[in-house]
């Protein structure tokens, strides 16, 4: 029996159950009052005692009979003749499984295809009995909680104790996430750190994965000058200056039409940027390096990944400094104006100065976000690890090694690939720090002027 | 400074205060640039992608598959692709979305505990993209051995990274709804998640709409986290299911950027502006939902 259809017959039999339940309720609720909970609730109790044993049942068989298949295919007479060696007939199962599962899988080991009928038959026989547990066990659970049914019975008090549990557990896949992420980068990492020490990847000047050498220096380098330095000097005047526009100048309804258009900046994916800057911005770049008469200079230069990073950026600081400057008290504001200042003055010598924490911390949330940025540099920046303060050289970060590491043939244990994780563990913990940093400097920010 | 009063109308004081008027003007001026500068690129971008790109959008591009040759390339496969993943991924964000925005919001009590789900939800919103990837491939790929390549893994990892946008916007919006409704439900002897399942949800079920549909076109713009678990296969046939190899419609603008062939340009930009007029849709539907449904209490 496959796993869909006994799902549809457990969903059915707690259907059933719904309604039976549903049924008795009613006819005990001869007044208005009688019953402690609605029949509703009761149906629901009942369907939840038939499906979650059920359920448990098919997931605790499905843990327990692999096991139980494996050693009922060996001790089939058509096993008896698989070689000792352990590799090779684990190799000959897992092709006999693949097999049994899709007719058309490849076939290496002929002894593969006699073990194909004694795994179906054993597949068939412990599925039968899954089944029928799963089965047993919702019915089991369904007429115990239907002789529960009694005008008394407080069914709504379970029902909303499993609702409550069930709530908790979706908020609980947040924390899983992050642990998720924190465990396989540090799994990964340690793994790698087994063959490269941690000194000579954190220090060390020269990348080259191909040859074994693994500094990660020029990456960091290359992350921070594109990421923190480049697309910041386009990104802080541009997005600074804006929010200042729309928040002080502006009348309502320019900024009604200004504002979701230049949000839309942060709305463009990143694949369409990479694009732009790889075939539109770079050639421009290029030419204009060949007009100032810079030697030689490449196609892939990190001015242009930097340049279209800092504008896909300026929305993102322009609306951390929009709400930092609106947080600024309007008496401040007032005051300075009543004092003969004009807006620019009162701008500059007042609501920057006083907004000056949040600011700072939305350009670290802006440069997190950018470092983190993955498409434009891949496909603008280029691959060459360059320890250079030229803006017209080719430069790579961080993100784009990752990709450049875990995309293409390869096996999974080589250092090669394992260094893909460490880079991603540097970056999840800078990203990380940036965050917390700023996040916290926003929270002190807006309890100084509450 | 001496005390004697200022005479304001000596020619320095109104030389003064014209520096000063100037001053503004340029400070004015200075702002209106900055937008405009930001205007005019993203003009710029529109405009050279609708050029390049509009004469490859026929019946035979929108309606083909991957190919290796420019001519006979179309985009269907990859559109499949890209809706069979974000199937996945709204099946599993958004009900574990609200589910855990309801409990954080309604039911969680403050402790430490709870502080730690949401200081980690904040952050999971912040952390790059790309690591996501790297947990989808680490995760999903190499310890379940779930099929590379196919729309259900592109799904679940999108599925986490666009959990905590769905959290943080359901949360918002459920606090915007006033507590004299809740009050007025169990007044009347409504239990808790009576009041929040019959009548709190459905008020902020705009707000927790548009959220979600903002971030299901984040998701849908998303290319770094499936190039880790490899949705870059060529795919000449649309994928028939969530486990068959399938592309996505950035990864294919990607794919196409790629190509040496001058031909993929056009493709490129088409596939482009197919991309952003999925996008400004789902912008325009929750834009739309959110002035059509906002309350203001």
């Amino acid at each position: 029996m496959s796993a869909t259809i006994l799902l549809i017959l457990i969903g059915g039999f707690s259907l059933i159950g719904w309604m039976v339940a549903k049924a008795k309720a009613q006819k005990l609720n001869t007044r208005r009052g009688a019953l402690h909970s609605l029949p509703g609730h009761h149906a629901w109790y009942v369907a939840l005692w038939i499906l979650v044993p059920a359920l448990i049942g098919v997931i605790g068989w499905n843990a327990v009979s692999p096991g139980l298949i494996h050693s009922a295919v060996m001790a089939d007479p058509a096993a008896a003749t698989l070689p000792a060696m352990d590799m090779e007939r684990n190799a000959i199962l897992s092709e006999a499984f693949n097999l049994a599962r899709d007719p058309e899988a490849p076939v290496f080991n002929p002894e593969a295809q006699k073990l194909v009928q004694p795994i179906r038959a054993a597949n068939a026989k412990f599925g039968a009995i899954g089944a029928a547990i799963a089965i047993l066990l919702g019915f089991a659970g369904g007429g115990f909680a239907y002789t529960r049914i009694t005008a008394g019975f407080p069914a709504r008090t379970r029902v909303e104790r499993v609702v409550q549990l069930v709530l908790l557990v979706a908020s609980l896949l947040a924390i899983l996430t992050t642990v998720g992420i924190i465990a396989s980068l540090l799994y990964e990492t340690g793994l790698f750190f087994r063959s490269v020490s941690p000194v000579a990847f954190l220090f060390g000047l020269h990348w080259s994965p191909t040859n074994g050498s693994f500094g990660a220096i020029p990456l960091f380098w290359g992350t921070i000058f594109i990421g923190a330095i480049i697309a910041m000097i386009v990104a802080i005047p541009l997005g600074l200056m804006s929010a200042i526009y729309l928040t002080q100048y502006a009348t309502a309804r320019v900024r009604r039409w200004m504002k979701p258009l230049l949000e839309l900046l942060a709305g463009i994916p990143t694949v369409v940027y990479g694009y732009f800057a790889a075939l539109t911005v770079a050639p421009m770049i290029r030419d204009f390096a060949t007009f100032i008469r810079i030697h030689n200079p490449s196609t892939e230069s990190a001015l242009a990944a930097g340049l279209i990073m800092g504008i896909m950026i300026i929305p993102f600081v322009s609306s951390m400094a929009d709400d930092s400057i609106a947080a600024v008290p309007q008496a401040m504001r007032d005051g300075s104006l009543a004092m003969g200042a004009t807006t620019s003055e009162t701008i500059k010598k007042v609501l920057i100065p006083a907004a000056l924490p949040g600011i700072v911390a939305g350009v670290m949330l802006a440069i997190s976000r950018a470092i983190g940025e993955t498409m434009i540099v891949v496909m603008a920046a280029g691959a060459a690890a360059n320890l250079s303060a030229n803006p017209f050289a080719s430069m790579t970060t961080v993100t784009f090694q990752i990709v450049q590491l875990l995309t293409g043939d390869q096996e999974f244990d080589s250092p090669k690939t394992l260094s893909a994780f460490a880079l991603g563990l540097v970056l999840f913990v800078v990203t990380l720090a940036l965050n917390i940093i700023a996040l916290r400097v926003v929270k002190r920010f807006r309890e100084a002027y509450e | 400074m001496s005390k004697a009063a200022i005479d304001w109308q000596s020619p320095e004081a109104n030389k003064r205060l014209a520096g000063r008027y100037a001053a503004e003007r340029r400070f004015k001026a200075l702002g209106l640039a900055a937008i405009l500068v930001s205007m005019a690129f993203l003009a710029f971008l529109l405009v050279s992608m609708l050029s390049q790109g509009i004469g490859g959008i026929d019946l035979a591009f929108l309606t083909g598959s991957d190919s290796t040759e420019a001519s006979t390339a179309g985009v269907w496969g990859a559109v499949k692709g890209s809706l069979l993943t974000m199937i996945v991924t709204v099946l599993l964000a958004l009900p574990m979305g609200v589910l855990a925005a309801v409990y954080l919001e309604e039911f969680a009590p403050k402790n430490r505990w709870v502080d730690l789900v949401e200081v980690s939800i904040n952050n999971l919103a912040a952390v790059p993209s790309i690591i996501f990837g790297l947990l989808g491939l680490a995760v999903f790929i190499n310890f379940f051995h779930l099929p590379r390549s196919s729309p259900m893994v592109g799904g679940m990892t999108l599925a986490l990274m666009t959990m905590p946008v769905i959290v943080i916007a359901g949360r918002n919006a459920i606090k915007a709804v006033p507590p004299s409704i809740r009050d007025a439900a169990l007044a009347v002897g409504a239990s808790k998640v009576q009041t929040v399942f019959h009548h709190v949800l459905p008020l902020a079920l705009p707000g927790i709409l548009t959220g979600a549909i903002i971030g299901m076109a984040r998701a849908l713009g998303e290319t770094a986290p499936l190039l880790m678990i490899g949705m870059r296969a060529f795919v000449s046939t649309p994928p028939g299911g969530f486990t068959d190899p399938s592309s996505v419609l950035p990864m294919q603008i990607f794919l196409w950027s790629d190509e040496v062939d001058r031909a993929f340009v056009q493709n490129t930009s088409a596939a482009i502006i197919v991309l952003l007029v999925f996008l400004l849709a789902m912008n325009g539907i929750a834009i739309y939902l959110r002035n059509k449904f906002e309350t203001r209490w």
